[in-house]
């Protein structure tokens, strides 16, 4: 029974000269066992501090933390049945990987010590580090002191692992395969999981909900397509997804957007989704627009390749309305589909896939229609 | 230019490392020849005096050496009371300070408030040089000095001794008063050496249950070793110099509870004109002053350090 809760949790900060600074405003978040939250936003959107929070490493100014049903706010760190994971992983250099290993378990358990030798051995084992056990931090690699990083917090049988931006001192490669790991290893000890990190591809790839966090106040909670797909407003849109969703400051004249170089048509029943709000900005994600060579229907433009980043895979495409123009949006297509610098092409942007945002608020109207597929079980 | 001369190098090192040390020479030979010659030239002469019998007025005899003068240490009352008090000086003050500096520097980083101001304070005595310190501390352990009319004033009169005239007290009231002056040093490496753990250790080890006390003692002190020998070199190179510092609060002869091997060397030579034999206690310090030294600068050169 290890849900954690958090209930409009707060965190003001006050600064010497008296300043109050809230760093995390509000939030509420709950995580079930053995779920993976992925807390994500950018730099200073407060979600170490949640995690600080939820670790004990910082005081709760307002609202409650419930582990198991009991508020622990006031509990110290080491009784709140948590590990945490650092992003400097935090090892203590002069001590071996075992003796690393074993210091939680030797100072907040009364486990007698040839428990400890083989719980910590284990947890080597199932990592591939039960070769590094005598040596110390100094003489590992990046990949390796995180290993021991995790197996430090795997001993100790928390409830929850908490992890701080564990993967992004390790080079992309090893980042990638470290990403994949650490989720097997997840599933397979089946605990709860929070781990911050301001890289929205590991967020995606990783969490079973996603958190989105700016400055201080929750966006939007869901899994990671729903984050993807129906974003709940335009800073959730613009910040999942890489290369990022297009906007399109438009105003609204009955069942048309209007922008400064193009009109967009909308069907009734998309305009009647968009209530009384006239600024809104049109969102369309890379993928959506299809290049094409004829414009055969009203929602396609003509467009100039201002700049094409062959990605291998696919290709983004930065496309202007005016040949002369710096304002790109992008597209992406596949990668064996060729196109030039400075060629003109049509740009089709269907209106299933379009969202809609109110420019003052900044929340979603609209947003793309989805069709998802499970893909069927071969039949043999 | 610069980048010809280092491919050149590559291609062909030996030459170019052979250039650089002729073209270099008119800046440090000078420098080096009078290093030589001053300090590593009178450290051999001093050596050399060592095994001749110099005494009184006259020359040196170079044609005779001998081991006698350090024959005759070891029967000289003055000399092995003198190298006992060296040793005792050296551990006691190497080691108070140290952990006074410790204590004071886990003290100032717990984040107070006028810090800068009590690393001032407590870094002030070092700035002191050894000759004011002790005429300052002569005055302070002195009959009806400041020490002795403070325990009187508070009624514990009975505490007051003759700190410089007791021999039980002299040697201790001389490491008293060094600890004073070098504790501040000490807490300074060790603030160094703090402020480098990162803050990550000390959350870590809470998260993993460590008590205060645990914390300091099996995670942050354990870390400070390098700058706990780093500090411990220094002070005990300082502690084999303390020389000023009793000369000035005691003079050529301060009696052999607080003697200590550079006082009986400079007596011996300056004093009692035996040259010889105070060139030979010159040569123990030198070679005390070795064993200190020399472990630490091997370690730092195969660290890589040097």
């Amino acid at each position: 029974m290890a849900d954690l809760q958090l209930d409009d949790v707060t965190k003001v900060f006050v600064e010497d000269d008296g300043n109050e600074i809230t760093a995390v405003d509000e939030v509420s978040l709950a995580i079930d066992d053995g779920e993976f939250l992925v807390l994500v936003g950018p730099s200073g959107c407060g979600k170490s501090t949640t995690l600080r929070m939820v670790a004990g490493l910082e005081t709760v100014s307002d609202g409650a933390i419930r582990l198991g049903g009991s508020v622990i706010n006031d509990a110290k760190p080491a009784e709140r049945d948590i590990a945490m994971v650092f992003q400097s992983y935090a090892l203590y250099p002069h001590m071996t990987v075992r003796e690393n290993m074993s210091f939680g378990l030797e100072e907040s358990t009364s486990m007698p010590d040839d428990e400890i030798a083989s719980t910590v051995e284990d947890a080597a084992t199932m990592l591939g580090i039960d070769d590094l056990l005598e040596r110390k931090p100094d003489d590992l690699s990046g990949g390796q002191q995180q290993r021991v990083a995790l197996g430090r917090a795997i001993v100790r049988d928390p409830e929850v692992f908490l992890l701080d931006e564990p993967l992004s001192n390790l080079d992309a490669k090893l980042r990638a395969q470290m990403r994949t790991e650490l989720q097997r290893l997840q599933e397979d000890l089946g605990v709860a999981t929070i781990y911050v990190t301001h890289d929205q591809t590991e967020a995606m790839t990783m969490a079973d909900k996603i958190a989105i966090l700016n400055d201080g106040q929750l966006q939007q909670v869901g899994t990671p397509l729903e984050c993807y797909h129906e974003p709940a407003n335009l800073f959730v849109a613009s910040f999942i997804g890489e290369p990022s969703m297009n906007f399109f400051d438009v105003s609204r004249d009955g069942e048309t957007l209007v922008h400064d170089d193009f009109t967009y048509e909308l069907t009734s029943a998309v305009a009647s989704e968009l209530g009384d709000h006239d600024e809104l900005v049109l969102g369309i994600r890379p993928e959506d627009i299809e290049l094409r060579s004829t414009q055969d229907d009203t929602h396609s433009y003509e467009t100039f390749v201002d700049v094409v980043e062959p990605m291998g895979n696919e290709n983004n495409v930065y496309l202007t309305f005016d040949a002369d123009s710096t304002e790109t949006f992008v597209a992406t297509i596949d990668g064996l589909n060729h196109v030039e610098d400075g060629q003109s092409v049509i740009a089709h942007v269907p209106e299933d896939a379009i969202h809609i945002f109110d420019r003052a608020s900044g929340s979603a109207l609209r947003n793309r229609t989805l069709d998802t597929q499970a893909m069927p079980e071969p039949q043999l | 230019m610069d980048s010809l001369r280092n491919s050149i190098k590559r291609l062909n090192p030996l030459s170019a490392s052979d250039s650089d040390f002729l073209e270099s020479m008119p800046f440090w030979l000078p420098a080096t020849a009078l290093v030589l010659l001053f300090v590593y030239g009178a450290i051999g002469w001093n050596v050399i005096i060592s095994f001749t019998g110099w005494s009184g007025l006259g020359q040196p005899d170079y044609t005779n050496f001998t081991l006698e003068m350090y024959r005759q240490m070891p029967s000289d009352p003055d000399f092995m009371a003198s190298l006992r008090n060296t040793i005792a000086l050296l551990v006691a003050f190497t080691g108070v300070s140290l952990v006074v500096g410790l204590g004071l520097a886990l003290l100032v980083d717990r984040k107070i408030r006028f810090e800068s101001t009590f690393r001032t304070i407590y870094l002030l005595p070092m700035a002191l040089s050894f000759v004011v310190t002790a005429i300052f501390w002569s005055w302070m352990y002195a009959s009806n000095g400041l020490i002795n009319t403070t325990l009187s004033g508070l009624g514990l009169g009975w505490l007051a001794h003759d700190w410089l005239g007791d021999p039980r007290f002299k040697l201790a009231a001389v490491i008293f008063a060094l600890v004073w002056q070098f504790s501040g040093y000490c807490m300074i490496v060790y603030l160094a050496g703090l402020r480098s753990i990162p803050n990550d250790h000390y959350e870590a080890a809470r998260i993993d249950g460590a008590s205060t006390l645990t914390l300091y003692r099996r995670i942050i002190i354990p870390q400070l070793r390098s700058s706990t020998v780093g500090a411990t070199v220094v002070l005990m190179v300082f502690a084999l110099k303390a020389f000023d510092f009793i000369y000035v609060m005691f003079g050529t002869n301060p009696g052999r509870s607080v003697d200590i091997l550079a006082v009986t060397m400079y007596r011996e030579a300056f004093s009692s004109s035996e040259w010889a034999y105070g060139a030979a206690i010159a040569v123990v310090l030198f070679a005390l002053a070795l064993t200190i030294i020399g472990p630490y600068a091997y370690t730092q050169y195969k660290r890589g350090a040097l």
